[in-house]
């Protein structure tokens, strides 16, 4: 955009590109403090110290690629793993789809209803993921849980479920948090896009005889991309990040069958003081990301 | 957006990173200290005081849990050495390890810590983290305090990392007035606290026919409580956790076997992975579970939600101690006292010392700090401190079923985390010879690594 | 452009005719939607009515859908626990200019339930990131959308990729450095991670990039300094995605829960998150205090959030229409 009329510029004399890089630097320092002192430096150990056996109060061991090997053959990792991208692969695209859903139904209704719709989709984000978590752990309770009451008194269940306690149920229950927390934002940034869709084409094609289908798909659709490629970029950040549900509600049992990556490098580090190892799963993940968020930014640039 | 990421700057992104790092190591110290020392010089009061200044975290040991209690027995310290400074910060079962090892890490770990031997001497004493405590422990404090606490409290070099307070036994409970009602109590030997396994399990049995749908649970969330599940097993059909000279875990044998088995079999008793052993008591306090594991003095007296001694609905809640088919039960033992933190700072090893010294070895504090813990004492010469007290004397018959402490077996943490493992893969549907197996061989490799 | 759509967005937005032509399916959306909604507005809706509950009615195994008897008792336990200074500052890097290298406090006011002091914490903690991430990524993201450099690509590649990047990868680097630095156990431990965090130059180079050149250009050839360019020219224009930015920060911090449970360990220091789990560790039983402690923290911010509706919801749209 703008951008590019900046860079195509005819070349300026060296002198005033010096001026300028050092101008930017000003500019950049605060920042740069805080992002390569915060981030990337504590990346540089983390991948330095993943070469290492370390552990609490002990001088570390080189050991090479030692921990990799370990990382590769251990099955809770690999478990763990597997479960962080079945969260990530289950909850952004049910949060995109669900958003959208929710979004175009409401954003044609008087301007209240949208608004009040909207207010309480956001709700459990500003509630704060530890107080909402507090309440569902009280709702998923084997005992006395709501969703035991209600399964019961509709006659669902015949017999409580123990949901986060059962291997087939902890990972789905942890998911489902996750989604309410998660798709307040997007609901709202869907009724602000689809708000500004150009109404005259949307009547101009509803003349023409076009359904609401195609309308749909035929305009708003291509309109809402970037929002929805920003949502995806968002929802993937934050799944990923999903930690207090895991350690408040379940720890990730039971038998490590909700364990994600993140957790599971706080139980290594806190639990088994397993620095070195830790870092190396640090490392895996954060290549693994890095490699995610390249790919979907290239394709977010092809699309403009 | 204009700028899209090639693969040449992506390496050179790579390569750039080393650099990065120098710049930021001494980015980050040496630019906020400008925006800091204009400030510094008008705040540096509050932190200055003429003596040392000493942290003490503390697990919720009885009464050493409640901040009024632990606040008068500073004052009571501080009427005496007005000089050093003592803040508390409390600890709870669920997160507290991770709090203090992420404190250790971090640097800034407490200098006085009030737990057992099993996280003191076997888990930060052997990580060597812990200042050794030999100059408390006189010949005088050796005589006085039992042997069998001694033996717990320091590690197979001689080293003492721990100097225990106070102790009592871990047992289990049941609601009375459900055992009565379905005609139970027939089973139980109400004046010594004693049941034989098979009396225990007619007593879930009949409780679950009695329409009790959940009798008890074998909670495996994690942290907090794992002596409760522990002696449950073991006590059944005289099984033990570890061997007698406690080198290796035997958790595997077939009594314990039997015992998991059993357990898994009876209907009405839950492999419940969702719930640890305080909100095991919970359920129990609410009139769900109609049993506790989970279960000492502490909780019997505990009044929280309800009078003491009772559930929320006002059953009697009677203290009982581990099912055995022998007619002796080996009670877990709870030593609790006080472990220093070598932060490399003398002072304050002689400051905690000094408080330790006080506390828990001053004829005339001891049994004051003993009477907070609402626990018992670990030194003959306090005596009798609960005589007259009728709930007091009667769970001291408990004390008599004390077992081996058996909790500074080496790979301690680890055979911890396991056990909960295991009894999760148990709850699972595991068999349960490969679950123990599994169990034996992991928490082995740590005892054989920490050895 | 983000200010032309917003005022584009008002008359474009309802067309009466449309609500007449309700169709059956729109109808069955909504009240499915209204249903969900139900369900979202729940688990705030229980924290409140629980905190207001008896023990016996939190803990029934029927749930008791509506309090049949409204008590105090949860916020009297929660306001009587452990008690703090209001307000207590750790000056960063203090305990290298103190005397006996402790850290340096600068604490203001009476003793104060724990519970409001973490609630002053979380507060401080927030809009403290909020201020410093505008503040730094405001201009870092005009140098790099508007300036030419030795090193801009790498580095915004280097953002790009580190964007996505979870805190819990660098944990134990992290928690090391904190304690290098004696920021361990200080609220400074949580917020400088978050400003580090570079999204925030991301969005605001993308920001950044709708001011004219032109406009840069004739301030240069006018002779205003680089700082006066950027207060003058830069900031006005790219308020709106500081706004938008401020929200987002804002609302992240205040749900971070992960570098606090790592950085923060001593009570006075919590956060209102970590307050709450922590009450949850150590009452587990005492459901309704459980309650109390998470409507203190639930019913500011939602208030907060109700009055500045409009603000937010822009903001975060905002945000998007950039990013």
């Amino acid at each position: 955009m703008a951008a590019k009329t900046a860079m195509k510029e005819p070349k300026r004399s060296s002198a005033l590109v010096r001026r300028e890089t050092f101008a930017s630097y000003c500019f950049l320092l605060p920042s740069l403090i805080f992002f390569l002192g915060f981030v990337i430096y504590p990346m540089i150990l983390c991948v330095v110290t993943s070469f290492f056996d370390s552990t609490m109060n002990r001088a570390d061991i080189f050991v090479g690629m030692a921990n990799y090997k370990t990382l590769f053959a251990d099955p809770i990792f690999l478990g763990a793993l597997k479960n962080t991208f079945v969260i990530v692969i289950v909850s952004v695209p049910i949060t995109c789809i669900f958003s959208l859903w929710v979004s175009s139904a409401i954003v044609d209704l008087p301007e209240w209803a949208t608004s009040l719709f909207r207010c309480v989709f956001y709700l459990p984000v500003v509630t704060g993921s530890v107080a909402v978590t507090v309440v569902w752990k009280w709702m998923y309770n084997n005992y006395y849980g709501i969703f035991n009451y209600l399964g019961k008194s509709l006659g669902i269940l015949d017999k409580n479920i123990n949901w986060l306690g059962d291997e087939r149920f902890a990972l789905g229950c942890i998911i489902l948090i996750l989604l309410t927390t998660s798709v307040g934002q997007p609901i709202v940034l869907y009724v602000s896009a689809l708000g500004n869709v150009d109404q005259s084409i949307v009547e101009a094609a509803e003349v023409d005889g076009a359904n609401d289908f195609q309308c749909f798909w035929k305009i708003k659709w291509p309109a809402i991309m970037p929002t929805t490629l920003y949502i995806l970029v968002i929802t993937t950040i934050n799944s990923f990040q999903c930690f207090a549900l895991i350690q408040l509600l379940t720890s990730g049992g039971p038998n490590h069958k909700t364990d994600t990556i993140m957790y599971y490098i706080y139980y290594t580090a806190f639990k088994q003081y397993k620095y070195g190892y830790g870092n190396a799963m640090g490392v895996v993940l954060a290549v693994i990301i890095a490699i995610l968020s390249a790919v979907q930014f290239k394709m977010g640039n092809k699309d403009n | 957006m204009k700028n899209c990421i090639s693969r040449r700057s992506f390496l050179k992104a790579a390569g750039i990173l080393g650099a990065a790092g120098a710049l930021a190591a001494c980015g980050g110290s040496s630019s906020t200290s400008t925006a800091a020392s204009s400030t510094a010089s008008s705040a540096a009061a509050s932190a200055a005081g003429t003596g040392a200044s000493i942290k003490l975290w503390t697990y919720p040991i009885g009464g050493w849990g409640n901040d009024e209690t632990v606040q008068n027995l500073i004052s009571s310290f501080n009427a005496k050495y007005p000089d050093i400074k003592v803040t508390v910060e409390y600890l709870d079962y669920t997160n507290g390890d991770d709090q203090v090892n992420t404190a250790i890490e971090g640097g800034s770990a407490p200098d006085l810590v009030m737990e057992g031997p099993e996280r003191l001497v076997a888990n930060w004493g052997a990580k060597g983290v812990m200042a050794p405590l030999n100059d408390l422990w006189t010949d005088d404090a050796k005589k006085d305090i039992y042997a069998s606490v001694e033996s717990a409290c320091h590690n197979e070099k001689g080293d003492y990392y721990e100097y225990p307070l106070c102790m009592t036994a871990h047992c289990m409970a049941v609601n009375m007035t459900k055992v009565k009602e379905v005609g139970a109590d027939q089973y139980i030997d109400t004046d010594k606290h004693t049941w034989s396994t098979e009396g225990f399990l007619n007593t879930v049995d009949a409780l679950y026919k009695g329409g009790y749908e959940n009798v008890a649970a074998i909670y495996c969330s994690g942290q907090g409580g794992d002596q409760g599940t522990r002696a449950i097993i073991n006590n059944m059909y005289g099984g033990t956790f570890t061997d007698a000279a406690h080198t290796k875990y035997t958790a595997d044998s077939a009594e314990n076997i039997k015992a998991i088995q059993a357990l898994y079999d009876a209907k009405g008793v839950n492999f419940d992975p969702s719930i640890n052993g305080g909100e095991e008591i919970t359920l129990f306090r609410n009139g769900t579970l109609q049993m506790a594991f989970c279960w000492n003095i502490a909780q019997q007296l505990n009044a929280d939600t309800a009078a003491a001694g009772q559930t929320i609905s006002g059953d009697e809640i009677f203290p009982m101690a581990f099912p055995t088919e022998s007619g002796d039960p080996k009670l877990c033992g709870g030593i609790w006292g006080f472990g220093i933190f070598d932060n490399g700072d003398e002072a304050k090893i002689k400051a905690a010392k000094t408080f330790i010294d006080f506390i828990a070895a001053d004829p005339a504090q001891v049994k004051d700090s003993v009477l907070a813990s609402t626990y018992f004492p670990v030194r003959t010469s306090v005596g009798d401190i609960y005589a007259g007290n009728e709930v007091m004397s009667e769970y001291s018959k408990f004390m008599g079923y004390l077992g081996d402490y058996y909790q500074i077996t080496p790979g301690w943490t680890t055979a911890r985390t396991e056990w909960w493992n295991m009894l999760q893969r148990v709850g699972s549907g595991e068999a349960v010879e490969t679950a123990v197996k599994t169990f034996v061989d992991n928490a082995n490799a740590a005892a054989a690594a920490e050895a | 452009m983000s200010a032309t759509a917003a005022k584009k967005q008002k008359p474009l937005k309802r067309h009466p005719s449309k609500l007449k032509k309700m169709s059956a399916y729109t109808i069955l959306a909504i009240i499915l939607i209204s249903i969900m909604a139900v369900l979202f507005a729940f688990p705030l809706y229980w924290i409140i009515t629980g905190s207001f509950k008896t023990g016996a009615a939190i803990n029934a195994t029927t749930p008791e859908w509506w309090p049949s008897q409204w008590v105090l008792t949860n916020y009297q336990k929660l306001f009587a626990g452990k008690r703090a200074p209001l307000w207590q500052l750790a000056v960063p890097f203090g305990s290298k200019f103190s005397a006996n290298g402790e850290p340096v406090y600068f604490s203001v006011g009476p003793m104060a339930p724990a519970a409001i002091r973490w609630m002053i914490n979380t507060v401080f903690m927030a809009v403290m990131s909020m201020i410093l991430t505008c503040l730094t990524a405001a201009m870092a993201g005009y140098a790099l959308a508007k300036k030419r450099f030795v090193g801009r690509k790498l580095l915004f590649t280097l953002i790009v990729c580190a964007m996505a990047l979870p805190k819990q990868v660098i944990l134990i680097p992290l928690l090391r450095e904190m304690s290098a630095l004696n920021l361990y156990n200080t609220i400074w431990a949580v917020i400088f991670p978050i400003v580090g965090w570079p999204f925030g130059v991301f969005l605001m180079k993308q920001f950044s990039e709708g001011i004219p050149t032109e406009m840069l250009e004739a301030a240069r050839i006018d002779g205003a300094s680089e700082a006066r360019t950027f207060v003058k020219i830069v900031l006005p224009m790219v308020k709106p995605g500081i706004g938008a930015l401020a929200i987002f920060t804002f609302i992240n911090s205040w749900n971070d829960y992960f570098m606090q449970l790592i950085m923060l360990s001593s009570t006075s220091n919590l956060t209102i998150s970590l307050g709450i789990a922590k009450l949850q560790a150590e009452n587990s039983t005492d459901f309704g205090l459980i309650m109390a402690g998470a409507a203190l923290a639930a019913v500011p911010i939602i208030i907060i959030f109700l009055i500045f509706q409009k603000y937010f919801t822009k903001g975060i749209a905002m945000g998007a229409v950039k990013g």
